[in-house]
């Protein structure tokens, strides 16, 4: 069936004509709202590049149905940089060098916000560190996203 | 992708009454999800309806006194951010730690993982090792199964069609601990996984091996090994050796068979060893 579903995007109410209720987020963020920061790597919830927040909590844009966010309120990287805590991970990015060809950053600063709403700058760096394991990144080697992520926790703190 | 129907049912009785109109070729259930999108998207189930259990009042967690009870559909990441958990079952938390990423376990669930009952799961050995239940819920009301009747032979879970799972119960606090063995160690499938835990009332210990065929298994002859209290050296020696030798390994594309009978004794003996002389920890809550 195709239903509207109802949920807000970076702090506003969507208003979709009916979809497909097997919808991916993924692709109602990105085909039907135009949000096109949100990536498609892998489609199967193995690259972390299609990660936004739900109710502030990162998930799975590719493994997540639209239908089943009715009621949240949906996250994107073009939401985040309005957001205290995005504009400083976006800012520690620029400031590390830690975007190559970009196409994972916004997956990484989603999740990054994701765990800076959930714990400030508490819990010990390996276990923070750990918690970006499911971001890939192809260009960079990771240790410039590691200062980044270590410099925007700071600057949170 | 085939198109499918998605019902929200808002109480056990109506998602039950959802499966009993449906055919068990034509309905599917959602929980996280993270299994069952990716079955339907490579057309290994083709569900004309999916059930979604997201508004059933399972996603708690509830302490009484030593045990546990978690909601089938709890996010995995709630166990691991509940501190107690941390504490006083510190297998559990590793298990729950080695599922995927935080985005996927912020959805991914329990009841989900026991369900889909893949030989690699990282949460069926902790499971075992700490003696948990299984509550099924279906057209003729609840019980409580143990986890290790739950996991069949067939790679599919004793669960008729029409059942769900509704919680999980852990009847004790257990020092406890998993460790595992993959290639990358984010997203990558264990290639072994081992959960010990010893019990504070009884003093005995459980050994359970995953990434098994064809289900993860207690592995009873090392368990029996730990004779005396706490192990000796040498008794917990042969314990994981036992464990080694014993668990119904198989060779294929993750790693051979002699591979994973040494690592599988590596592991077990640093486990057994992080619990021999742990106390039960934290407090009562
Ligand atoms: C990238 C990636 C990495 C992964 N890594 C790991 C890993 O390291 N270790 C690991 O063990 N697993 C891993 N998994 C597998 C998966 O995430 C887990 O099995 C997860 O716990 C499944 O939970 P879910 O809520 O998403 O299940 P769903 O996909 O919603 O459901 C799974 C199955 O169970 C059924 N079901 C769900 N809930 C119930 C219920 N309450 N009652 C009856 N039936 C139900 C569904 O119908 C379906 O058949 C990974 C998956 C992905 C995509
Ligand atoms: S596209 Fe979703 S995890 Fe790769
Ligand atoms: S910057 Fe290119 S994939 Fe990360």
């Amino acid at each position: 069936m195709t239903t509207a579903p109802s949920f807000t995007v970076n702090a506003t109410s969507v208003d979709l004509s009916p979809i497909p209720e097997s919808e991916r987020l993924l692709d109602t963020l990105r085909w039907r709202l135009g949000l096109k920061g949100t990536k498609e790597g892998c489609r199967t919830g193995n690259c972390g590049a299609c990660t936004v927040l739900v109710d502030r909590a990162s998930v799975l844009s590719c493994l997540t149905l639209a239908h089943e966010v009715a009621g949240s309120e949906v996250t994107t990287i073009e939401g985040l940089a309005a957001e205290d805590v995005g504009a400083r991970i976006m800012q520690s990015f620029a400031d590390e060098g830690a975007s190559q060809c970009g196409y994972c950053t916004p997956g990484f600063v989603m999740a990054l916000a994701s765990l800076l709403h959930e714990r400030g700058a508490a819990g010990d760096l390996a276990g923070f560190e750990e918690d970006l394991q499911g971001n890939l990144c192809r260009c960079t080697g990771y240790v410039s996203i590691r200062r980044a992520a270590q410099r925007a926790r700071e600057a949170v703190r | 992708m085939a198109p499918f129907d998605l019902v929200h049912p808002r109480s056990t009785d109506e998602a039950l009454a959802e499966l009993r109109t449906a055919s068990p070729e034509g309905v599917a259930v959602l929980a996280g999800g993270t299994d069952l999108l990716l079955d339907i998207d490579r057309a290994r189930i083709a569900p004309r309806r999916v059930v979604s259990l997201r508004y059933l009042p399972w996603k708690f967690l509830e302490w009484s006194g030593d045990s546990l009870t978690i909601g089938s559909t709890l996010p995995l990441r709630a166990l691991e951010v509940e501190p107690r958990i941390r504490q006083r079952i510190p297998g559990l938390w590793e298990a729950v730690r080695a599922v995927g990423s935080v985005a996927l376990r912020h959805r991914a669930t329990l009841g989900g993982n026991l369900v889909r009952s893949a030989p690699t799961s990282d949460l069926s050995p902790i499971l075992l090792a700490l003696d948990a239940e299984v509550e099924v819920v279906g057209p003729h009301g609840s019980r409580w199964t143990p986890v290790d009747a739950f996991l069949s032979d067939s790679r599919r879970p004793r669960l008729a069609f029409g059942e769900l799972v509704r919680a999980v119960r852990i009847p004790e606090a257990r020092p406890s601990a998993y460790h595992w063995q993959r290639v990358r160690p984010v997203n990558d499938i264990s290639q072994v996984g081992v959960a010990v835990a010893r019990s504070p009332s009884e003093g005995y210990y459980r050994i359970a091996v995953g990434d098994v065929l064809p289900r993860p298994v207690r592995i009873l002859p090392a368990e029996e090994a730990l004779r005396s209290r706490p192990p000796t050296d040498d008794e917990v020696r042969s314990a994981a050796e036992l464990a080694g030798k014993l668990s119904p390994f198989a060779t294929d594309r993750r790693g051979t068979e002699e591979y994973r009978r040494h690592i599988v004794a590596v592991l077990a003996r640093r486990a057994l060893l992080a619990i021999r002389t742990a106390a039960p920890r934290g407090p009562a809550p």
